[in-house]
């Protein structure tokens, strides 16, 4: 596309303002990477740059490239891990990082949150009002409730104890591709029955409009109750999660998990003292202390099913901190020796230890490198896991990451098709095309196409995601 | 391979280490300064570098701005560390502006700067 890089910026710098509108090349590639492993290519540099404040100037912009074709790409913080944080095509990159927005109604049981709202500082601001934030993702310094939402990720939470973030989302103001400004769902706790563009607005990976404010729940503050446990094999944590669900028995808050390679990396990394074998860290909920510790005690009482060496309730709150940051240091420290490539399995819970072997195979006979190690951590209990290629060196050619990269991807997929499983965390449509034609057929595929172009008729929004790109 | 080149392929191999998690760009003053354009980033400036040292960015009046504006405070480094990655940020945009300004000085169309 042909695009007069001298009128965009004038038009642009018109629509927010000249101090927000950046078409210099340098600012355009700050933009342009993410924490996909191969460098950036031509075809991912932005045009240019804008940073609105308000959903009235995000119209504008909107409206703008609407009349005049041009791609737009939502940018939050960047830090999606399958790729949603790059432009796929040479675009506006439309960066929410202004829009920090926050009032908080406890009278009306909800506060009201701008997308470019830090999640560690959300969580911060609602501390006082005694209420819980429904998302955990590893990278909450930074990643923002816009992308959470538009991902519709609980990251760590389990799914079956804490739901969607979606599921508190009680309406939001969404700005369309073609500029109209929406208002969705409602302002009381009670949630709209029926058909309510809320519901497929959650989660659209910004495919179908840009979030300008989100309206949610104040979720009460659980009483939490922490058990590490300590195991020979991962195999005993999965047989575990397995039989939680069998018998019924009520799931944790938090249910991760550490492989025997992975929990020497990451209790190193805060200094702990290396276990002998894999590590689940489990946190259970309660609306009450007493409920709490009944529950963690029973929950102890029942990990006896997966034979630990050594499963104990941790009460001092230092203790836990470092225990848990070893869940969240192990990745980053495994990539600190070298290259990882990563996946998500979220297959049918009684098929968790097939997928898991089959990961563990996948991964170590790769077509695409060979000589790598297998590492795998996740929220075991919800369940995923996270099954990673280890490269130690990071001086791959680019052709090479991005052929592990798919190679990982595409065969990961195929247990998630196989098993009954969907991605559950990451997010689904940045490279899976091919995923949901393969898990779903082509009626389903063509839907969505569908649905993508009665919102968004010339195709602006976020291009590239829902064609596929790997 | 010259000593400029030798230079040139360490710094490239130390921004490699980059694992583009984003972490050090909220900590950095003048990011924070910039109201938030990552550009004015550690992890902008990383990249900044990157591809100027590759040849995808030439060089221009705006990226003495970027590059100059750094202020050295190593809070990029601490959360860089923190998160496992340690890479010495600090001193690949030292490294990074003594190549280029020697870039400058041989350069016919950027004497100006």
């Amino acid at each position: 596309m042909d695009v007069d890089l001298k009128k965009l910026t004038k038009d642009l710098a018109k629509l927010v303002g000249k101090e927000n509108a950046f078409t210099d090349r340098p600012t355009a590639l700050a933009y342009a990477k993410d924490a996909m492993p191969w460098d950036v290519e031509e075809q991912n540099i932005p045009y240019a740059v804008v940073r609105p404040d308000s959903s009235q100037e995000i119209s504008r912009v909107l409206r703008y490239a609407n009349e005049k074709k041009i791609p737009v790409h939502t940018h939050g913080s960047g830090t999606s891990l399958v790729g949603l944080g790059r432009p796929k095509t040479n675009c506006i990159v439309l960066d929410m990082g202004r829009m920090k927005g926050l009032e908080i109604f406890p009278e009306r049981g909800y506060f009201e949150v701008e997308p470019g709202f830090h999640i560690a500082k959300l969580r911060k601001a609602l501390a006082p009002y005694n209420a819980l934030l429904p998302a955990f993702p590893g990278s909450e310094l930074v990643a923002t409730i816009g992308g959470v939402v538009s991902v519709n990720t609980s990251a760590h939470a389990i799914d079956a104890t804490l739901c969607k973030p979606g599921d508190y989302v009680l309406g939001m103001e969404v700005v369309l591709p073609t500029g109209e400004i929406l208002q969705t769902g409602t302002e009381s706790t009670r949630k709209p029955a029926g058909i309510e563009a809320t519901k497929f607005l959650v989660g659209s990976e910004g495919l179908l409009c840009v979030i300008t404010k989100i309206r949610m729940r104040l979720i009460p503050l659980p009483y939490l109750g922490n058990i590490v446990a300590y195991y020979n094999r991962t195999e005993d944590i999965l047989d575990t999660v397995m039989a939680m669900y069998k018998q019924g028995i009520p799931t944790p808050m938090f249910f991760e998990y550490l492989d025997e390679k992975s929990s020497k990396v990451g209790f190193e990394a805060v200094g702990l003292k290396a276990p002998p074998g894999a590590v689940a860290m489990i946190t259970i909920d309660s609306s009450t202390q007493v409920g709490c510790e009944e529950k963690t005690r029973k929950f102890l009482e029942f990990l006896k099913v997966g034979n630990p060496i050594e499963a104990k309730i941790v009460k001092d709150k230092g203790e836990w901190a470092q225990i848990w940051s070893s869940r969240a240091e192990a990745g980053n420290y495994i990539y600190r020796l070298g290259s990882t490539f990563g996946s998500e399995i979220t297959v049918r819970v009684d098929k968790l230890k097939e997928a898991f072997h089959e990961a563990q195979d996948i991964i170590l006979n790769l077509e695409s490198y060979k000589g790598n190690e297998f590492y795998s951590f996740g929220h075991i209990g919800a369940p995923t896991i996270h099954a990673y290629a280890f490269i130690p060196t990071k001086d791959i050619p680019n052709d090479v990451k991005k052929a592990v990269a798919k190679e990982v991807r595409d065969k990961t997929e195929e247990l998630n098709v196989k098993y009954g499983g969907c991605g559950g965390e990451w997010g689904l449509t940045a490279q899976r095309a091919t995923f949901l034609k393969k898990k779903y057929g082509e009626v389903y595929y063509n839907f969505l196409v569908n649905l993508k172009r009665t919102m968004d008729p010339n195709n602006i929004l976020n291009r590239g995601n829902l064609e596929g790109w790997m | 391979m010259n000593k400029k080149d030798a230079a040139k392929e360490t710094l490239l191999k130390e921004i490699a280490r980059c694992r583009s998690c984003r972490f050090c760009v909220d900590v950095c003053p003048t990011y924070q300064a910039s109201e938030g354009v990552e550009s004015m980033s550690a992890y902008g400036r990383l990249q900044i570098i990157k591809y100027l040292l590759n040849g995808i960015l030439e060089f221009d009046d705006s990226l003495t701005y970027f590059l100059y504006s750094c202020l050295q405070c190593r809070r990029c480094e601490v959360i860089c560390k923190g998160k496992g990655q340690d890479i010495d940020i600090c001193k690949v945009f030292q490294m990074g502006r003594s190549l280029l300004s020697q870039n400058l000085v041989q350069g016919s169309s950027n004497e100006k700067i």
